[in-house]
């Protein structure tokens, strides 16, 4: 914890932009490698449903969602280089104007959004689609972040260390349960309460709030059959395989079948329209039928590399804004890789959350190497050895 | 701006609590998600690899089964008797339909138009929902299957598929049906020679294994295939003769109509020398081409039934009931006819002898019966020979002739003989089978050893010497009979007598088997000599209806009650039958007609001598001349109808004359323009036969006149009186009448027709129940 802070005056001064020390290179050399190995991995999983077309959405192209994630994928680069070149003043600075944008394309996606599965989740600009709950997620750390540091020594009052935020998220959570998009409100609310506890929050709060989440979620349980249900698969996805079980235990059968060596690279049989969101949600899935236990768990070491290098990265910031945005986002990052493979392994309940920079998904794969950008002008800051 | 730098300055400083949160938060997602994440993956991909790679597997990968060439069936000549061909199945492939958006209302329609179905039905296929298989029609043939194929090929149609499958013809169609059995559209065998060989004859089909994508079809670069070829199924040879199955058949299918054997009918030809199989029949049979279809009469009273569901289970009876192989499966109370094997053991042991006389007053009294058994002749024979006692059929002999054998000497000879086997448990019922390489053989039932030679009761085994209260298969019987008149071996029956494999190489062949001696040489002369003087005594053989003018035949004569139908229903039913065999100094044949509930409405008494043994005459009629048995002195009484067409009547009437025949004229001219009946037709000698001079033959058919009653020559000149004629299989001689005609009475037949008849000795003395 010795460095120089003296070097880092006129930090947000525009013109030194330019000459900004390098970002972190183990940072962004494991971002690239698991960028990598994703559009791989989307080439790979999504062909034959590219190929056979059962949607009609392809024309039959095989390489169709390749090749529009790998312009994403480049595009998200350029945005990642982008992001790392804005100075944290930057994302502070823009924060709340942030924020308060995304609440209004939240509010815009009931009126105008893209319906599917029942839901209303994307709001359609030009041929792209885009998530806001995506959005959302960067909004609650950039905000959270500047409200801590505002409210630094008061934040284990409830006033100032609770009311505000909740505040924020009850608006953000609503607006997503109208969608509805149960996956993407309970990631909101985790990395909420990962950014409150690093904001210094007494823990007493967790526990209320923990026990809270468990009433809740007994009651939703009782009464609410659907969840229940889903709750029943879970436990025993065999006791209906061709309903609502059948996602997950051809998940189980695709993950099971790579046994230790996998089958392979591009050998995978069961993403032949047997798994469903093979090139999405259930990617892992298929990296572990043909990359095995070795190259699943070389996969997850990576995303463990990336991780602590992140939060590396945060303990060296200099100031607390920049720490709790690159904690904060390293966390998004873990909570989503976790839950993604805790889904697509049955760990826990059946529910959609991408894997991030290996699913299909322009403009979430936009927005994710984004965030890893922010990471990277943070780890500008941090004075050389 | 100014804020934010001094509030920067101040956040330079992480606060302690920051730092150590941050850790914990860093330990939890970068280790502990980490190690909780590889302990699942463990469990799945390491632990549960196995369970969870078959149930992928079972869903991934397609087993398509090439058809195996199914091997042929022939008798012993080398006719072919069952034959496989090369078809095609045509299957939809819902799925792929779906996926391609292929038209089926076009697939339907165009389907139904080739295969001749109903398009609603197809359209439905076509739409079954996450099906890849449905199949559409089985066992098209090239011409059909061919059009399918352009149809498929016209509109690019990728849900339409054929695949390869082989097809069982029979090309006699109901010939030896029981025997041979049939196989199921999966081409598994299910009865007879086709269930019980199946393995030899079904080869096993080629297999590929490969994995498909979730609609069944190819993956996009195959890459996980196997194959395994298949092995054609082995050819088979029958010891069966198709000729001689044939007359078999013939004559059986005659008698059942002729006496109306309501439970059916069924006749066994062996070669008693070896055991070889010539001919098993069994009646209701089917045809093994479409072997689901019933009789008329079967769909007749299905018809009449109340509910759909009892139709349906009357049909499933009438089934059942048609594949029953009668000769095999039944068992039955042999009668009169298991006098030969009392008599066979009885001169084995010394027991009796030609010089010895029996006394029979119309019944005898048996320790431990309170009625005495009655001979079925209420007056009695009187005082008779052996030979006579065999003659007459005389139960109060063969009573006797069993009791002086003894009961234990009596279980020894049946076990000996194949019916039953012995076992340790003296109070155990017992049973035996031949051992015939056939599907579905039934047991004998026997009374337990203790039952049967309780010194108390005499009773089973004085009923026992004459055939009644036990039962035994017709097979049994025959196998048995053959022992008694070829010089006392036990055979063992088969029917396979080669197995020829597909590179042409005999992989088995059968030689006939000995199971045992069971008499001597001399004991089989005798039981042959007795037995020759049943059939060919015209006075008192009770057998003589069986008689072949020209051959040298011995035979027995059986009509056994059912007694335990009656026992149970009070209603007497009898099944009536012959053993006959020829020639009877060295037999050829073995020849069991038995006719199982005949009805006496036929006006012909209901007894083995006037019912079956006509039959067996008739069939040795036909059968021992294309043996190539040469017939002895008597010849034949059949003249031949010669060509006089065109010829002055002086030359024609010559000609008639030195074939036996007589003639009439019609017409006035002097050349025969025409004749009745047709060149070449067997008919009676001395039939007045008719010559048309000018005229021309009347087209209308006759009714045809009744002729039961009248002997052969009223019956021919009452047929040639109507331009109808007639010959016969039966022996002439004697009081002989006819009992059956080949067209019934009233039916139309027209000018020329040859009617067949059975000729029977209905001697008042040769009526009753033996």
């Amino acid at each position: 914890m010795r460095y120089d802070g003296a070097r880092l005056t006129g930090l947000s001064d525009a013109k030194n932009v330019g000459r900004r020390p390098a970002f972190d290179g183990p940072f962004f050399t494991i971002s690239m490698l698991l960028l990598a190995a994703g559009v791989v991995m989307v080439l790979s999983a999504s062909y034959p449903r590219a190929w056979y077309d059962p949607a009609h959405v392809t024309g039959g192209n095989a390489v169709y969602y390749f090749v529009r994630q790998l312009v994403f994928a480049l595009l998200g680069v350029g945005a990642m280089l982008l992001a790392s070149r804005l100075p944290m003043a930057f994302y502070r600075r823009v924060a709340f104007p942030f924020l308060f944008g995304t609440v209004f394309l939240l509010m815009l996606v009931p009126l105008i959004g893209v319906k599917a599965n029942g839901s209303r989740r994307w709001l359609g600009i030009g041929g792209l689609t885009l998530q806001p709950s995506e959005l959302a997620k960067l909004a609650v750390i950039l905000s959270f972040a500047v409200l801590i540091c505002r409210f630094r020594g008061r934040m284990r009052s409830f006033r100032w260390g609770i009311l505000p935020f909740a505040g924020i998220l009850g608006v953000l959570v609503g607006l997503l349960v109208l969608e509805p998009h149960f996956s993407a409100s309970v990631i909101l609310l985790a990395i909420g309460a990962v950014m409150l506890f690093l904001g210094g929050v007494r823990l007493g709060w967790f526990a209320g709030a923990f026990g809270a989440a468990g009433a809740g979620l007994a009651v939703l349980l009782t009464f609410f059959p659907y969840a229940s249900s889903r709750v029943n698969t879970w436990r025993d996805p065999f006791s209906d395989t061709s309903d609502r079980g059948y996602q997950i235990v051809q998940s189980l059968y695709t993950i099971g079948s790579g046994g230790l060596s996998g089958l392979g690279l591009g050998g995978s049989r069961q993403k032949f329209l047997y798994l469903p969101e093979e090139h999405n949600d259930f990617i892992f899935s298929v990296v572990c039928e043909e990359l095995g236990f070795i190259g699943a768990a070389l996969i997850l070491c990576l995303f463990a590399l990336l991780i602590l290098r992140g939060f590396w990265i945060a303990f060296h910031c200099r100031g607390r804004f920049s720490f709790l945005v690159v904690a904060g986002i390293t966390s998004l990052l873990a909570i989503q890789v976790f839950l993604n493979v805790a889904v697509v392994t049955n760990l826990v309940p059946c529910t959609g959350i991408s894997l991030p920079l290996f699913s299909y998904g322009g403009t979430a794969l936009l927005i994710q190497l984004f965030e890893l950008g922010i990471v990277l002008s943070a780890s500008r800051d941090i004075p050389e050895h | 701006m100014k804020q934010e730098n001094g509030d920067g300055a101040q956040a330079v400083r992480l606060s302690r609590q920051m730092l150590r949160r941050g850790a914990a938060l860093a330990a939890l997602f970068g280790i502990g998600m980490l190690a909780v994440l590889l302990a699942r993956l463990y469990r799945l991909q390491i632990s549960q690899h196995d369970f969870y790679e078959s149930l992928a597997l079972e869903q991934q990968l397609r087993e398509t089964k090439g058809a195996a060439a199914r091997g042929s069936i022939t008798d012993t000549n080398g006719n072919p008797l069952a034959v496989s061909a090369t078809v095609e199945n045509v299957y939809l492939s819902p799925m792929e339909i779906e996926a391609d958006g292929e038209d089926r209302e076009l697939i339907a329609r165009g389907l139904a138009e080739i295969l001749g179905t109903d398009p609603d039905d197809l359209y439905e296929k076509t739409g079954r929902k996450g099906s890849w298989y449905v199949t559409a029609a089985r066992k098209l043939e090239r011409e059909q299957a061919d059009r399918v194929r352009a149809f498929k090929a016209e509109h690019g149609l990728k849900g339409v598929r054929l695949e390869a499958d082989t097809k069982r013809y029979y090309p006699n169609s109901r010939l030896a049906c029981h025997l041979l059995g049939f196989v199921g559209t999966d081409n598994v065998g299910l009865e007879g020679i086709e269930a019980r060989y199946d393995e030899v004859l079904a080869g096993t089909a080629a297999r590929s294994l490969r994995a498909t994508n979730a609609y069944g079809s190819e993956l996009l670069f195959s890459r996980y295939e196997d194959y395994r070829a298949g092995e054609e199924g082995s050819d088979i040879v029958l010891t069966l003769d198709a000729t001689v199955q044939y007359y078999v058949e013939k004559h059986l299918r005659q008698a059942a109509l002729d006496y109306d054997a309501v439970n059916g009918a069924g006749a066994i030809a062996m070669d008693p020398k070896t055991g070889a199989i010539l001919a098993m029949a069994s009646l209701d049979d089917y045809d093994p081409n479409d072997f689901l279809s019933i009789g008329e009469r079967a769909r007749e009273q299905a018809d009449e039934a109340q509910s759909e569901e009892e139709r349906a289970q009357r049909i499933r009876e009438a089934q059942t009931r048609q594949w029953r192989n009668k000769a095999l499966s039944d068992t039955y109370e042999p009668g009169s006819t298991f006098k030969i094997i009392t008599l066979a053991m009885a001169l084995e042991e010394g027991k009796v002898s030609l010089t010895d006389s029996f006394y029979c007053g119309g019944s005898v009294s048996v320790t431990g019966r309170t009625n005495p058994i009655r001979c079925w002749k209420s007056g009695g024979h009187g005082s008779q020979s052996l030979t006579q006692a065999v003659q007459h059929s005389c139960n109060a002999a063969f009573v006797n002739i069993g009791l002086r054998v003894g009961a234990e000497r009596f279980y020894d000879y049946c076990e000996a003989f194949g019916f039953l086997k012995l076992s340790d448990d003296p109070d155990a019922s017992l049973s035996a089978r031949t051992g015939v390489d056939l599907a579905g053989e039934s047991g004998s039932i026997w009374w337990s050893r203790n039952t049967f030679c309780s010194k108390k009761n005499l009773s089973q085994l004085a009923a026992a010497s004459f055939g009644q209260t036990f039962t035994i298969t017709p097979l049994q019987l025959v196998c048995a009979v053959s022992a008694c008149v070829n010089g006392g071996y036990l055979m063992e029956p088969y029917v396979v007598r080669q197995i020829v494999a597909p590179d042409g190489t005999v992989a088995m062949n059968r030689e006939p088997h000995v199971v045992r001696q069971v008499i001597s040489e001399n004991t089989s002369r005798q039981v042959r000599a007795i037995l020759e003087q049943v059939v060919g005594d015209p006075k008192e053989g009770t057998g003589r209806n069986a008689a072949v003018t020209g051959y040298r035949i011995g035979g027995k004569t059986g009509t056994s009650e059912k007694v335990s139908l009656e026992a149970r229903t009070g209603q007497k039913e009898y099944i009536v039958s012959f053993i006959g065999f020829a020639p009877a100094d060295d037999p050829k044949i073995v020849l069991l007609v038995f006719l199982d509930t005949p009805s006496d409405k036929s006006g012909v008494y209901v007894s083995g001598g006037q019912m079956a043994a006509p039959v067996v005459g008739r069939m040795l009629a036909d059968i021992l001349p294309y043996l190539g048995v040469a017939p002895g002195s008597g010849g034949a009484v059949e003249a031949h109808m010669p060509a006089c067409a065109g010829l002055p009547l002086t030359d024609a009437a010559k000609r008639v004359r030195e074939a036996g025949l007589r003639f009439r004229t019609i017409g006035d001219g002097d050349t025969v323009t025409d004749q009745l009946p047709a060149a070449g037709s067997e008919i009676a000698e001395g039939t007045e036969i008719i010559l048309y001079l000018g005229a021309d033959i009347s087209p209308e058919s006759e009714c045809v006149p009744e002729l039961t009653g009248l002997s052969y020559e009223e019956a021919r000149d009452v047929l040639s009186y109507y331009g109808l004629y007639l010959n016969t299989r039966s022996a002439l001689g004697g009081e002989r009448t006819v009992s059956a005609q080949s067209l019934p009475a009233g039916a139309l037949a027209e000018h020329g027709t040859v009617l067949e008849v059975t000729l029977v000795d209905q001697d008042e003395t040769m009526l009753g129940k033996y």
